[in-house]
């Protein structure tokens, strides 16, 4: 039943974004539209596809970190991203695609860094090790970009924080064409591991005892979701809390188990980011709302109704 | 109430003149400090330039100013390096973080001046402040003279309708707020996004396509002829003047910051609108 | 090696990285199924680590450790868990999870990762939450359970593994004498009727010994003593292990130690 709701929730969701929008398109000539076709359809799935990707992401680093609160860019990709962004703008690097791949080549960087730390003296991947260096590699990163912003003399890097601050503005079909390309591996990855995580819940001892390669799946987990992030981060920048609450939305209506968890939670984070987006287009047209403002105040009520019904459990 | 009013009207008073113009002094500066490239343009243009002995590293106009030592970043200043010019005046633009700047500086004794021009008519008026501070005042009153009589006849039926895309990701357009506005109108072209008051704003690519423009307007160099990069991208193709590579390239230097060479950038982009 | 026997553990001598001194020397022992044996030991003794090598978990520096005739250290993990059960004294749950849930975790090593649970699984957790008789908190909380209810739980989860041995370390550090009690009766009443091997690493010695088959006492590393409960709390070994004066007495056949006060 629930499932069903949810699918629900994501045709309607879907349905709203591709019909809504600021260019009045009237309902009849939609399906003969370019706006339609070129943009508000790709929009809506690369939309589904992001947030998604968040969502699964979020649910299975709180797991792996140990920490209800970690959001995907807790781990540094964030920052990692952005000081990429900004210096391939400082660097007067043109192309379509340059700030995309800069901005994921700068996560991978600091995806490496993180886990390169985790595996120092002899550590198997500490969730308190990651959550702490992803922490500290974001935070050099971000000072780092900081740097490059007041020094450097290029006009366009004030508005690369605009572009950090997360939009689906860039979406066409060859992003979404490449995205659904590219998640379904680290998906695959994230579900086989699903027992495992359900495993590490309990502890790294209890989960060992109980049949856990725990550095084998703390390994997979991290490196899978974290490309996750960065290809979302690389596409439409850094929008935040998509990650952080959907898991939770999940686990309130779904449990805990990861192998149900972790499809809810991509479905949750598609449809929540979609709505997101389609308000942000909307409520104030013909201006627009970074999307990333939007999720934090769509997001917050949900997750003080989660709270109180914890509370009252 | 009767009590207040005394109180009221000189609050009032302070207010209206939103321009704080030179405190104390004597005669015209003679070390001045520029801490925005439009200043720094009006006062080359009032023939002050000798007068300016500092710049922002971001004024580049006109070429003789680049001789002027550079005191770094203009909106957030290093009060000592202004200060180690020993200036006598400084202009600075005027918000928020410049307040806090003007504020320290006046505390070592040195005269600042705050000014705002978004817009051509706040230009005259800069023009004719600037000339009676720098001793110039009828370059002054000519340059305003020059502005308010690009200013004052009505504004023409527009021939084409324009947008001004200053960034792609997230896409940022020129409102109503901006002096590229005001350009536009002048030279016969309606800014589709004349309807939002700010300077600039972020919109969805879907409006720019539904508004319809006949030409994209981007601030750059001419050297670089093609199209900007972003649109060869397919969701930015859907906008026609795109599909049809109708983009003017505005200069920065007449078009990049509010200039009392307005009435050449007027004709510029006029005469661009009729090819 | 003897396949009678579930663990071999025979003459294991390990040090752990910068330790000052060896955790174990030259320890041994041996459970056999259908056997139930306690160790015990001041604290730092060696009894966590002496589980923890007879597993696999850390490989011996000298010595040799097999569980069902094979060295530990080549035990596939999953296999393993079919094998023994083990109850850690340490469990830090992340998410609030109810009774049902956890148990089933026991099931996993029995599931790859495709594999969707089977009638037979879901008949394993109910058995386990039968024998441990908790099965009217299935669908409770853990947080809201009891500290004796809660250990019942997670023995029922080792349990659902469907376990030769079953292994638990200091299940009742921090439980009344009541539920005290009725662990060890679960423990005992597990391998008496299942046929389970069980060890049990415990401060409680009058318990151990009352309810356990063997009794291993370690201190410092080493095995002071090792057997039935009657020849090995003798008043020289034990006084001499505990560093306390003792007397024995004896309930139920089984010799219990009272401690003396020095200033009586």
């Amino acid at each position: 039943m629930r499932w069903l709701g949810l699918v629900l929730a994501l045709l309607a969701a879907t349905l709203a974004a591709i019909v809504l929008g600021p260019a009045s398109v009237p309902a009849g000539e939609l399906l003969h539209s370019p706006i339609f076709w070129e943009l508000r359809l790709p929009r809506a799935l690369l939309g589904l596809l992001v947030g998604g990707s968040l969502g699964v992401a979020g649910a299975s680093l709180q797991s792996l970190v140990r920490n209800p609160l970690a959001d995907p860019f807790l781990l540094g990709l964030s920052g990692g991203a952005g000081l990429g962004a900004v210096s391939a703008i400082a660097l007067h690097l043109g192309g379509a695609w340059t700030l995309p791949l800069a901005a994921f080549a700068g996560a991978l960087l600091a995806l490496g860094l993180v886990f390169r730390l985790g595996l120092v003296a002899g550590s198997v991947l500490d969730p308190r090790v990651l959550l702490l260096g992803g922490v500290a590699v974001g935070a050099f990163c971000g000072a780092v970009t900081t740097a490059i912003v007041t020094l450097a003399e290029a006009s366009e890097l004030r508005n690369a924080f605009l572009w950090l601050w997360g939009g689906l503005s860039g979406a066409s079909w060859q992003t979404v064409t490449l995205m659904a390309v590219y998640v379904p591996v680290p998906l695959v990855v994230l579900l086989a591991a699903a027992r495992p995580l359900d495993l590490l819940t309990l502890g790294e001892e209890p989960a060992r005892h109980l049949g856990a390669d725990v550095l084998a799946t703390r390994r997979r987990v991290y490196l899978a979701a974290s490309l996750l992030t960065a290809a979302a981060v690389a596409v439409t920048g850094v929008i935040g809390f998509v990650g952080l609450i959907v898991p939770h939305l999940g686990r309130a209506l779904f449990g805990g188990r990861h192998r149900v968890l972790l499809p809810a939670s991509f479905l949750a984070g598609g449809i929540l980011l979609v709505l997101a987006d389609t308000l942000a287009r909307t409520a104030v047209a013909p201006r627009e709302l970074p999307v990333g403002i939007v999720t934090a105040l769509v997001g917050v009520p949900l997750f003080v109704l989660l709270l109180r019904r914890w509370t009252a459990d | 109430m009767r009590r207040w009013a005394p109180l009221l009207a000189l609050f009032a008073l302070t207010c209206r003149a939103s321009d704080r113009a030179a405190t104390g002094g004597g005669g015209p500066a003679h070390r001045i400090v520029s801490l925005a490239p439009s200043i720094t343009e009006l006062l080359f243009a009032l023939g002050a330039g000798s007068q300016v002995v500092g710049r922002t590293v971001y004024c580049l106009y006109p070429p003789a100013a680049r001789a002027v030592p550079s005191v770094g970043d203009g909106l957030n200043p290093s009060v000592e390096a202004v200060a180690a010019r020993h200036p006598d005046l400084v202009v600075l633009y005027r918000s928020p973080q410049t307040e806090t700047a003007a504020r320290q500086l006046e505390a070592l004794g040195i005269h600042t001046m705050m000014l705002r021009h978004d817009r051509l008519e706040d230009v005259a008026r800069t023009a004719q402040l600037l000339g009676q501070a720098t001793g110039h005042a009828a370059a002054g009153d000519s340059i305003a003279r020059t502005l308010d009589s690009l200013l004052s006849p009505p504004v023409p039926a527009p021939q084409a309708r324009i947008a001004f895309v200053v960034w792609d990701a997230p896409p940022i357009v020129i409102g109503g707020g901006s002096f590229l506005d005001e350009l536009a109108a002048r030279a016969g072209a309606a800014n589709v996004f004349h309807d939002l008051t700010a300077p600039s704003a972020t919109v969805a690519i879907e409006t720019i396509a539904s508004r319809d423009p006949d030409w994209i307007a981007v601030v750059r160099d001419s050297a670089g002829a093609p199209p900007p990069g972003w649109a060869a991208r397919s969701e930015w193709r859907t906008i026609r003047a795109v599909r049809e590579g109708r983009f003017l390239n505005l200069p920065p230097d007449l078009f990049g910051q509010p200039s009392p060479r307005a009435p050449e950038a007027v004709r510029l982009l006029h005469r661009m609108l009729s090819q | 090696m003897d396949r009678g026997l579930i663990l071999d553990v025979r003459d294991v001598s390990f040090r752990y990285a910068g330790g000052a001194r060896d955790a174990l020397a030259g320890v041994s022992l041996a459970v056999a199924t259908g056997e139930f044996v306690a160790l015990l030991g001041p604290n730092g003794s060696g009894k966590t680590t002496l589980v923890r090598v007879a597993l696999g978990l850390h490989a011996p520096r000298s010595g040799s450790a097999a569980v069902l005739g094979r060295p530990a250290g080549e035990w596939p993990r999953q296999a393993l868990a079919r094998v023994v059960g083990v109850v850690p004294q340490r469990e830090d749950n992340l998410f609030p999870q109810r009774v049902r849930e956890t148990v089933r975790l026991g099931r996993y090593p029995h599931l790859g990762a495709w594999t969707a649970e089977r009638a037979e699984d879901r008949a394993a957790v109910e058995r386990a939450l039968e024998r441990c008789d908790v099965q009217g908190l299935a669908d409770r909380w853990l947080w809201a359970l009891s500290g004796g209810e809660y250990q019942r739980v997670r023995i029922a989860r080792a349990l659902a593994q469907e376990p030769q041995l079953l292994v638990l370390d200091e299940p009742t550090a921090s439980l009344d004498l009541r539920h005290e009690m009725e662990l060890f009766e679960l423990v005992r009443g597990l391998v008496d009727g299942q046929g389970l091997a069980a060890v049990l690493v415990t401060h409680d010695v009058n318990l151990a010994a009352r309810f356990a088959d063997r009794l291993v006492l370690l201190a410092d590393g080493v095995v002071r003593a090792a057997g039935r409960p009657a020849d090995v709390l003798r008043r020289d070994v034990a006084e001499a292990v505990f560093g306390w004066p003792l007397t024995i007495s004896s309930v139920d056949d089984r010799p219990q130690i009272t401690p003396l006060r020095r200033h009586p």
